[in-house]
């Protein structure tokens, strides 16, 4: 046996494959990494860290925790907040599972204009909701009670929107859509053929109702109840605008009121902080094992227009009801939204002479504190949601092509802030940004911060679906051809990406646009945006200017996604046009 | 032009073992292909030759030139090889022409030399009339032909082939394994083909390595795999023959059941080892009794379809085993009709079964 001769030595072999080492690939993972314990772990962290500690002397205490349960007033709040979120979630199903029925399986007039109407209101902010309803609603001065009066003599006023039931009564209307377009989506997508298999077999429209279409969908309609609840627990304007004037205090504004205490109870708002995270995060992961099980949205037929179910006479009724949503929470809020921003003033009633373009000219023009809002609420949603977008994005490849191990990691890292309420982000970011050594207190950085971190979960997922849809060969393809991971990434992935980066960067715009509760303990009157400042003119009483605002941020938020809807299918047009005059030619 | 080396190459996915340390020579100018049934190991081989995957153990080699090891692989990049893709991997955001430039575009290629190479290309490939259009107005064969243009236009030292023509209906590939082994005589580059249809595999290749669980079970020309398969599994995989089961009798005999079988002795082995007799259907004859003698087994027709050009009969030999006779279309058979099979002893190979091999 002779001597084996290698080619290289082994210390040669590590060297010449260290040359290759992909140095841009770490680097931009460190860089995700570094972004994400910036926006999520740093600021959760403040929290818990926070929750043991004392306000006046600083020391590690559990006196918090045990302060949230042996107090009085710190119990009631959370009492409140689970009979207010439970009430919102049972009103929000049994509207929105029939509405879902009549739209999805039933020949009821108007069909897709209910649909319409009901995103209509998915999209309108549900604090601006409620400043609708106290214009139609307000014990003395809404307009409803007002005509009540007058048609009945009574001195007693119809409703009184400043109650619990009134803040069910909105929480809810707003949080049909969630409960609607998840059961309908599952109503379209169900095949029909299984419910024809039941009628085969001799089973009349009620029996296979009762044990084919009310199973299948069961799921969703629990999903949809679980995120009605999560929003009845977490919403802040709502409750702020409708409860805190009775004196009724929920979660989310005990903790604004913790903030307004001199001096402020921190610590003790970071305590509070944690059955708000708790009962979010098991409701989320109950609807995950709910999702997981039963993968109810995948059950497909070839079939998706179904036989609708012939209502006959019932047709008017139903229609009545599908209605009450598109009524209650866009056509009477939008009109009186409307209607008292061209008010002088609104208590003399929509008339002729009461008319005015006051309200718009002081706001757009003359009044310095409402033009930097808006520039603000444009510039901060614009940048929020393409850094967000962008990290999202990056994000969704590294985890989707697995470009380095531990990728469940940052995924549920990712993910983590869908479970974190609006407000109590806002209490983690107070605490991680307003003191030495990252004092950003008063900056726009850690507003857009703030923003990128809750609608990351949105432009991830978002990420990952549109990402789903590109077949990695065609990256791959590119890397063989010579071109760098980098370079792969840029010219072939993101290209083929972009309707859906553009959908993504409407996902987060739109939510930004309309956030009060993120924002309320981080601006000051140099970063104030439009919600919060709605929110602080309306403690004011101001209510044409509070209303001119408001329809100035509906308008304002519809015109940039009407615009980048338009730039979308432009491109897109423009592309198959030049594709269709080569065919001509 | 190049020459791959490629040693004891593994790779585990987990615990479970993609490639169990294969050996494979290809010498410059070649063109191999990697057959098999689906989960042998093919594509993983590919995955590893084009550096999107880094081994478990062994290395691959281009002309002496590391470029996979366990410790690192050389980046698809920098690799100087091209791939056709089995979806043909057709950017849908850009025009023919701009899918077969980026690789030039990428080399930082001058205009004038770029506009020159790009027709000759789109010539070789006939899409020259079709430069300006988008992928999703174009059929399969011409999408292939645009990933085919786009590979070769970078000039590699390797081309990569992943199943090129799985996606395309029966009369293109035909018509497609002759230009794909067109292409290759004419730029005499090495090639690297991988696929599961083998008569894709005799038509193109110069060299054929049949992979089976992991591990490459015979390596030879088409010539060399069907008339002197290595092992019962290549046997059977290729030509589809029939295996026998039974226990090598002596040498040149296989026992099966209480009868003796006689054979070309192939693979090694003593005296009642497992072994397996090989015999393709269209070799074995349904004969009448007292017709032949030696190597006549009974049995009784299972099925049998009317195909044309001859009958596919199915018989029932016992012992758990069946054979498969092509007979002339003239005879018929009924079902559970006893036959009388002669299996002529130049026809029949004595093969170590698969199961040895593979495991």
């Amino acid at each position: 046996m002779g001597v084996t001769v290698h080619a290289s030595s082994p210390a040669a072999v590590a060297d010449e494959l260290k040359n290759h080492r992909p140095w841009v690939r770490w680097g931009v993972v460190s860089a995700v990494l570094v972004a994400l314990f910036f926006l999520v772990a740093q600021p959760l962290g403040w929290i818990l860290y926070n929750s043991f500690h004392d306000d006046q002397t600083q020391a590690l205490t559990v006196g918090n925790y045990l302060r949230l349960f042996t107090a009085k007033g710190l119990l009631q709040p959370l009492i409140n907040s689970i009979v207010l979120a439970f009430s919102t979630a049972l009103l929000s199903t049994l509207l929105g599972v029939p509405l879902a029925w009549f739209v999805a399986r039933t020949n009821m007039p108007g069909r897709s204009w209910i649909r319409l109407l009901t995103l209509a209101a998915f999209v309108t902010p549900s604090f601006i909701g409620a400043l609708g309803w106290i214009l139609l609603a307000a014990p003395n001065a809404g307009w409803l009670n007002g005509l009540f009066r007058a048609a009945t003599g009574s001195a007693s006023p119809l409703m009184n929107i400043y109650s619990m039931g009134g803040a069910i009564f909105v929480c809810a209307i707003y949080t049909v859509p969630y409960t609607f377009t998840i059961v309908a989506s599952a109503l379209d997508e169900m095949a029909v053929e299984l419910e024809d298999a039941a009628t085969t077999l001799g089973a009349g429209v009620l029996r296979t109702m009762m044990s084919v279409t009310i199973p299948m969908v069961m799921p969703a309609v629990i999903v949809g109840f679980i995120l009605s609840f999560i929003q009845g627990m977490t919403l802040f304007g709502v409750p702020a605008f409708l409860l805190t004037p009775s004196g009724t205090a929920v979660v989310t504004t005990k903790l604004a009121e913790f903030y307004q205490l001199f001096p402020p109870e921190i610590y003790m708002a970071a305590a509070y902080c944690m059955p708000l995270i708790l009962l979010t995060g098991g409701l989320f992961w109950v609807r995950k094992k709910i999702l997981g099980r039963k993968r109810f949205v995948m059950i497909g037929g070839k079939s998706r227009a179904g036989r609708k179910v012939d209502l006959k006479a019932w047709r008017w009724p139903a229609l009545a009801f599908a209605l009450i949503v598109p009524v209650t929470a866009v056509l009477l809020p939008y009109f009186a939204l409307v209607v008292v921003s061209l008010s002088k003033a609104w208590g003399q009633g929509p008339s002729l002479d009461n008319l005015t373009l006051h309200w718009y000219q002081w706001a757009v023009l003359d009044n310095p504190a409402t033009q930097s809002a808006i520039v603000n609420s444009l510039a901060y949603a614009s940048v929020s949601a393409t850094l967000c977008v962008l990290l999202g994005t990056l994000i969704a490849y590294i985890v989707e092509r697995r470009l380095v191990s531990g990728t469940s990691f940052i995924a549920s890292l990712t993910n983590f802030p869908i479970i974190i309420p609006g407000i109590v982000l806002s209490v983690g970011f107070f605490a991680a940004y307003t003191q030495p050594p990252l004092n950003l207190y008063g900056t726009a950085a850690i507003l857009v911060a703030a923003f990128v971190a809750t609608f990351l979960p949105i432009a991830f997922s978002n990420g990952e679906a549109t990402l789903k849809g590109i077949s990695p060969d065609l990256e791959r393809v590119a890397r063989i051809l010579g071109a760098s991971e980098a370079r792969t990434f840029s010219s072939i992935t993101v290209p083929l990406m972009r309707s859906g980066l553009v959908s993504g960067w409407l996902l987060v715009f739109i939510p930004v646009m309309r956030e009060l509760s993120v924002a309320v303990f981080l601006i000051t009157p140099k970063t104030n945006v439009m919600t919060t400042l709605i929110y602080n003119y309306k403690d004011g009483g101001n209510y044409e200017a509070v209303a001119a605002a408001s329809v100035l941020l509906l308008v304002g938020t519809m015109a940039v996604v009407a615009i980048a809807q338009w730039v979308n299918v432009k491109l897109a047009r423009h592309k198959r046009d030049r594709a269709e005059a080569e065919v001509v030619q | 032009m190049s020459q791959i080396k490629i040693s004891n190459l593994q790779k585990h996915f987990g615990a479970f073992q993609a490639l169990k340390g294969i050996d494979l020579m290809v010498e410059e100018g070649t063109l191999l292909a990697l057959l098999g049934p689906s989960g042998c190991g093919k594509s993983t081989t590919l995955q590893l030759l084009a550096g999107f995957e880094t081994p478990s153990a062994g290395e691959i080699r281009v002309n002496d030139r590391l470029i996979s090891s366990a410790q690192g692989v050389v980046p698809p990049e920098k690799r100087d090889i091209s791939l056709v893709f089995q979806n043909y991997a057709v950017w849908p955001h850009k025009t023919v022409a701009e899918n077969v430039a980026f690789g030039l575009q990428i080399r930082k290629t001058p205009r004038a030399v770029l506009e020159e190479k790009l027709g000759k290309a789109l010539k070789t490939v006939h899409l020259d009339h079709l430069a300006d259009r988008y992928p999703s107005e174009l059929s399969g064969g011409q999408q292939q032909r645009v990933a085919l243009a786009r590979a070769l236009i970078v000039e590699p030292s390797i081309l990569l082939l992943d199943e090129p023509l799985s996606n395309l209906d029966a009369h293109l590939r035909e018509e497609m394994r002759f230009e794909i082994r067109q292409v290759h005589d004419l730029l005499g580059l090495t090639t690297v083909y991988v696929t599961h249809d083998q008569g894709e595999a005799l038509v193109t290749a110069n060299q054929i390595a049949v992979m089976n669980g992991g591990s490459v079970q015979q390596l030879g020309t088409p010539r060399e795999i069907f008339e002197r398969p290595a092992n019962a599994f290549v046997a059977a995989f290729i030509g589809s023959n029939n295996v026998i089961q039974g226990q090598l009798a002596r040498e040149g005999a296989l026992r099966f059941g209480r009868t003796e079988l006689a054979g070309l002795q192939r693979g090694r082995g003593t005296v009642g080892d497992p072994f397996a007799l090989c015999i393709r259907p269209s070799k074995v004859r349904v004969v009448a009794p007292g017709e032949a003698s030696g190597n006549v087994l009974p049995g009784q027709v299972i099925r049998t379809a009317y195909l044309g050009e001859y009958c596919d009969v199915l018989v029932d030999v016992g012992h758990g085993v069946s054979v498969r006779a092509f007979t002339p279309p003239s005879l018929d058979f009924s079902v559970d009709q006893p036959v009388l099979l002669h299996l002529p002893t130049e026809d029949c190979q004595l093969l170590e079964p698969a199961q040895r091999v593979t495991s």
